[in-house]
């Protein structure tokens, strides 16, 4: 229990955000760090505790960015529904690069994943008979909680906080649990692992299709949220990275790190662009090019990622008191 | 078929081009075991310096290679001691994303510093064309490829018969054995990282009369390039000429019979048949994937 | 509570506060005395920026002109900035612009996708939308009441081509339209399907043209043609209809030289690839021949403009030179003229306020040639300025640059090479 004060304290502030203020924008980042975390939090659930490193889970965010937009626009679906959809499109997705790619390792597994994402980039933006090709799908906005279309902020702030938090629950699911101790395992020393009679393969390949379904939750509320679904955008290596990253910096393997990754990460963006916006058109990249430089030394001198750097702060702090 | 041979000359001449930024690529991947995201920008660093060399000063792209050469070994020594040293013994992830913080930090500064239009180097020989019987070919193709084939010659000789190269390859294929019998291995490494962004800026030099030059130049290459290293196998310089030549080749027939519509998931889709079947790729040794890794 | 829990509690507390105080910034409403300020959404990084950058050019330069002429309703106008790289960046900023700088109407953007979801963020803050460039047909047809469009749509692109095809080149080839040949090459993004899926619609069912090929194709990385134009060569067009993004239409144009693929025309629509400069820069002379739908440039005969239009556009021409030291290029363009259309609606309208906003827009009817870039105004219902109006230009590359060449009572240039001549036989 004491593991989740962290958490605690970051989702009470999330909840108690729209009350204390009603700025559009401060909401509007604070749902964007909230989602990203999520989706971040979903891609952990193979990237840290399996051990999957995926550079290509873009592909299930945009699986589930597509059903919703198409449950919603062509079929005249609840979005609801096209999250329940996009979920299980994405799970047989997940189970087959996760069957595929189940021997590789390292960078490979991360290559193949790439492969798989851009295959379903190329195949959203040419079949325009459904997807209407590379012009995207606009997501209509009709008013009403079962249609998702919440004009105020306020309620998409709660919605995405539950999700964020079911997200963080089966996290420590894992931490607790007996399938997650064994999924430890396969993370940590699969041939010891594997000597010990657990069943490393479908484990892992269970783990990526979970992580996928997760996702796809995560692109159908995006999908509502921001309105317009563009393939190069919903399947680009770009966010797949952003998701990867939020982990990684946040802690990879722990199930608050992707939340605290997010927070920083958005933030960052956020405040970056927001900042630079009144320079002279050209000079804007600078802001780009400050997030990439502050990527580079943070990712290298937190390896561990920002959880796991603070609790060592806070043990050394304990050594130091009783001392 | 009046088609045939200019679908091979196309094919040779691109996967010339294929090879070169390849070549570079697999030297780091194979020793290193880095995945380079930041890769194309350097690619794309090389055309600008074409691109400048010729606008500001009227020299030639191939007298500029003779510069890009000792230039890019700099900026390899100089990013290396920035950027890559602190990351060779990290985790994966770590230089996976180090190099994507080096890629998104070098496409903004070029945009930055000299916009995102689109660039020209017109050489006088860029728009000479050679035509034999019923295939033709543009010249700065031709000489693109064979210096790609000339390097990567020197370059398997390097590997091959210098101690250097010997040493290299043995940090590859095992480092910890590597550092007990006493090679530096951050040496190695550094070597490695340098010589593979003198691969990459050179073509990109070589391609500058090809292709135009923007910021995010190097992005239409990259992907295609891992697909050839993973084909041709980690660290195999002929395997990476010839991983260049097939995807060269599944792009070109693939266009002609099926649409070009296509060429890219079939490409993608052998990408991942061979990481699922083959990982050590087409030629390389079974098992080598998992070496040092 | 643990010591330990305590502590973590505490620093993440702390660090959430820091985080948080960076972000707030203060809300900086609207109305300093005497200056109106807008919105204004561009891709200002990523793979759009160089179109991004020259459309918020436009924008700045015929601030300053209109700031020069009285300002709007009485005001100095004003702009505050964002990117949108990305529709979530795109969505997100637009809410910035909306919510932190308090801005009531938003104009850009340049891209379809960007649009989109910027114009949704604005809807449902009631914020108007005043959009100049994007092409996508479905931005007008969402039955929301505050967005806008000036441009034609990008259906309407594919129409005029075709329509040029039909009735301008068809007769110099003394070919019926119906026994024309066209090959469709595109590159696929949203703009190139949409454009193209509007041609090949026409020109199937207005004209029964022969449609012997159609070929997508993935702009970034396609780095040769040859393939394609082997194939184009087997099936031997009369007439291409090659929607192109950038160097893919340096690259197509020079390899169909060297493998001396011959066709009657070549025809693109807007302005990259073929429509921008960089296609002269990159083949001078040896790039004569291509038509392009367009706005116009050399060879406009300006007199076929009405009197204000005509001192408009010489005045943001002049202006675009001293800037840019370019003439202006179509995003200028689009972005000028969709801006001085905004002053005009907001001095009759005397407000920002929606209802009245709108009925003032609805109000404006203007013939072709009023605009700086030969428009007339007439909005739809949907807030669409009509097709009819937006009066569209073709050119085509002499000399190494891109002439107005019809409608002839718009040019004083005509069109040549009908059909192509040999490649070497083009000067």
């Amino acid at each position: 229990m004491k593991r989740d004060v962290p958490a605690l304290v970051l989702f009470g502030l999330a909840a108690l955000a729209p009350v204390v203020t009603r700025d559009g924008f401060l909401l509007d980042s604070l749902i964007l760090i909230l989602l990203w975390g999520a989706v971040s939090g979903a891609w952990n659930v193979a990237g840290g505790y399996a051990g999957q490193v995926s550079l290509g889970h873009s592909a299930f965010f945009g699986l589930g960015a597509y059903s919703a937009a198409l449950l919603a626009t062509r079929w005249n679906q609840s979005p609801w529904l096209g999250l329940l959809v996009g979920a299980l499109l994405a799970t047989v997705a997940g189970l087959v690069i996760g069957y595929l790619a189940n021997r590789l390792k390292g960078p490979y597994f991360g290559l193949a994943t790439i492969a798989f994402s851009q295959v379903l980039l190329i195949l959203a933006s040419r079949w325009r008979a459904v997807t209407s090709g590379s012009e995207g799908i606009p997501v209509p906005f009709r008013p009403g909680f079962a249609t998702l279309g919440f004009q105020s902020k306020i309620p998409w702030v709660y919605l995405v906080l539950t999700l964020a938090i079911g997200i963080y629950l089966v996290a420590r699911y894992l931490e607790t649990s007996r399938p997650g101790y064994q999924l430890a395992g396969v993370r940590e020393d699969e041939d010891a692992a594997e000597a010990l009679g657990i069943p490393c393969r479908r484990l892992k390949v269970a783990a990526v299709a979970a992580s996928a379904a997760l996702t796809s939750v995560c692109g159908g509320l995006w999908a509502q949220y921001v309105g317009f679904v563009d393939p190069f955008y919903v399947f680009s290596v770009d966010l797949s990275v952003r998701f990867a990253l939020n982990s990684i910096i946040g802690g990879l393997g722990t199930a608050i790190g992707p939340f605290v990754g997010s927070l920083l990460i958005t933030s960052l963006e956020t405040y970056l662009r927001a900042t630079f916006s009144d320079f002279k058109a050209g000079l804007i990249g600078i802001y780009l090019i400050i997030y990439g430089c502050l990527l580079i030394v943070v990712v290298r001198f937190v390896p561990q990622g920002l959880v796991g750097w603070i609790g060592e702060r806070l043990r050394a702090m304990g050594r130091y008191a009783r001392a | 078929m009046g088609a045939v041979p200019q679908l091979i000359v196309s094919t040779v001449l691109l996967g010339g081009i294929y090879a070169l930024i390849a070549v570079g690529l697999t030297l780091i991947f194979g020793i290193m075991r880095v995945v380079n995201f930041a890769h194309g920008e350097f690619l794309m660093l090389g055309m600008y310096l074409a691109f400048w060399s010729f606008t500001l000063w009227g020299l030639d792209p191939y007298v500029i290679l003779l510069v890009a050469v000792p230039l890019f070994f700099a900026i390899g020594l100089l990013t290396y001691a920035l950027v890559m040293r602190g990351v060779v013994k990290a985790s994966h992830n770590v230089q996976i994303f180090t190099t994507v913080g080096l890629s998104t930090a070098l496409q903004n500064a070029a945009l930055v510093a000299w916009t995102g239009d689109f660039r020209f180097v017109r050489p006088w020989h860029s728009g000479v064309v050679i035509r034999i019987g019923e295939a033709a070919f543009n010249l700065s193709q031709v000489v693109a490829f064979l210096v790609a084939v000339l390097f990567t010659a020197a370059l398997v000789a390097f590997m091959k018969w210098t101690r250097a190269g010997r040493i290299m390859r043995a940090t590859a294929q095992d480092v910890e054995a590597a550092t007990l019998m006493g090679i530096d291995t951050d040496r190695v490494y550094r070597l490695a990282w340098s010589i593979g962004l003198v691969c990459v800026g050179i073509a990109g030099v070589l391609m500058s009369p090809l292709y135009s030059v923007y910021p995010t130049a190097g992005l239409q290459f990259v992907l295609l390039a891992y697909v050839v290293v993973v084909l041709g196998g980690l660290g195999d310089m002929i395997g990476a000429l010839l991983g260049s030549l097939i995807v060269a080749g599944v792009e070109v027939l693939g266009s002609y019979y099926l649409g070009s519509a296509w060429k890219e998931v079939i490409y993608f889709v052998l990408f991942i048949a061979v990481l699922v079947f083959r990982p050590a790729g087409l030629f390389g040794q079974r098992g080598s994937e998992t070496l040092g890794a | 509570m643990s010591k330990r829990g305590r502590l973590t509690a505490i620093v993440l507390l702390i660090a959430v506060t820091l985080v948080s105080a960076a972000l707030i910034r203060g809300t900086e409403g609207q109305a300093l005395q005497g200056e109106y300020k807008i919105g204004v959404l561009e891709p200002l990084t990523g793979a759009l920026a160089f179109e991004g950058k020259r459309h918020l050019e436009g924008y700045e330069i015929m601030r300053d002109m209109i700031n020069e002429r009285g300002g709007v309703m009485g005001k100095k106008l004003v702009f505050v900035v964002g990117d949108g790289v990305d529709p979530t960046a795109a969505a997100s900023e637009a809410n910035r612009l909306i919510t932190r700088e308090g801005v009531k109407i938003i104009t850009g953007t340049y891209s379809s996708t960007l649009c989109g979801a910027a114009s949704e963020a604005a809807s449902r803050q009631n914020v108007i939308y005043w959009e100049s460039s994007c092409v996508d047909p479905r931005y007008s047809k969402r039955g929301l009441k505050n967005v806008f469009r000036t441009e034609i749509d990008g259906t309407g692109f594919g129409w005029y081509n075709v329509e040029f095809i039909a009735k301008h080149l068809a007769p110099r080839f003394n070919l019926k339209p119906n026994q024309i040949k066209i090959a469709f090459l595109s590159e696929d993004s949203s703009y190139g399907q949409g454009v193209t899926e509007a041609a090949r619609e026409r020109a199937k069912k207005d004209f029964g043209m022969q449609e012997v090929a159609m070929e997508y194709y993935a702009f970034a990385s396609t780095n040769d043609f040859s393939p394609i134009v082997a194939k184009l060569k087997q099936v031997n067009p009369d007439v291409v209809h090659h929607i192109a993004r950038g160097n893919d239409a340096v690259l197509f144009w020079r390899q169909s030289r060297e493998q001396n693929f011959m066709f009657k025309a070549l025809v693109h629509a807007g302005a990259t690839g073929y429509g921008s400069p960089d296609f002269g820069k990159a083949l001078g002379s040896e790039g004569n021949g291509p038509f392009v739908l367009a706005e116009p440039s050399v060879g406009l005969r300006l007199e076929a403009f009405r009197p204000e239009a005509q001192k408009l556009e010489r005045d943001f021409t002049e202006a675009v030179k001293k800037r840019a030291g370019t003439e202006p290029y179509a995003s200028h363009r689009l972005a000028g003229a969709g801006l001085w259309l905004l002053k005009l609606v907001l001095d009759q309208a005397k407000t920002d306020e929606l209802e009245k906003f709108r009925s003032a827009v609805m109000s404006m009817d203007l013939p072709v040639g009023s605009m700086l870039n030969g428009w007339g105004v007439k909005f739809a219902e949907n807030g669409q300025n009509a097709n009819e109006r937006v009066q569209h230009y073709m050119l085509q590359w002499q000399n190494g640059q891109m002439v107005t060449v019809w409608p002839e009572e718009f040019s004083t240039l005509r069109a040549k090479w009908m059909p192509l001549p040999a490649w070497d036989q083009r000067k």
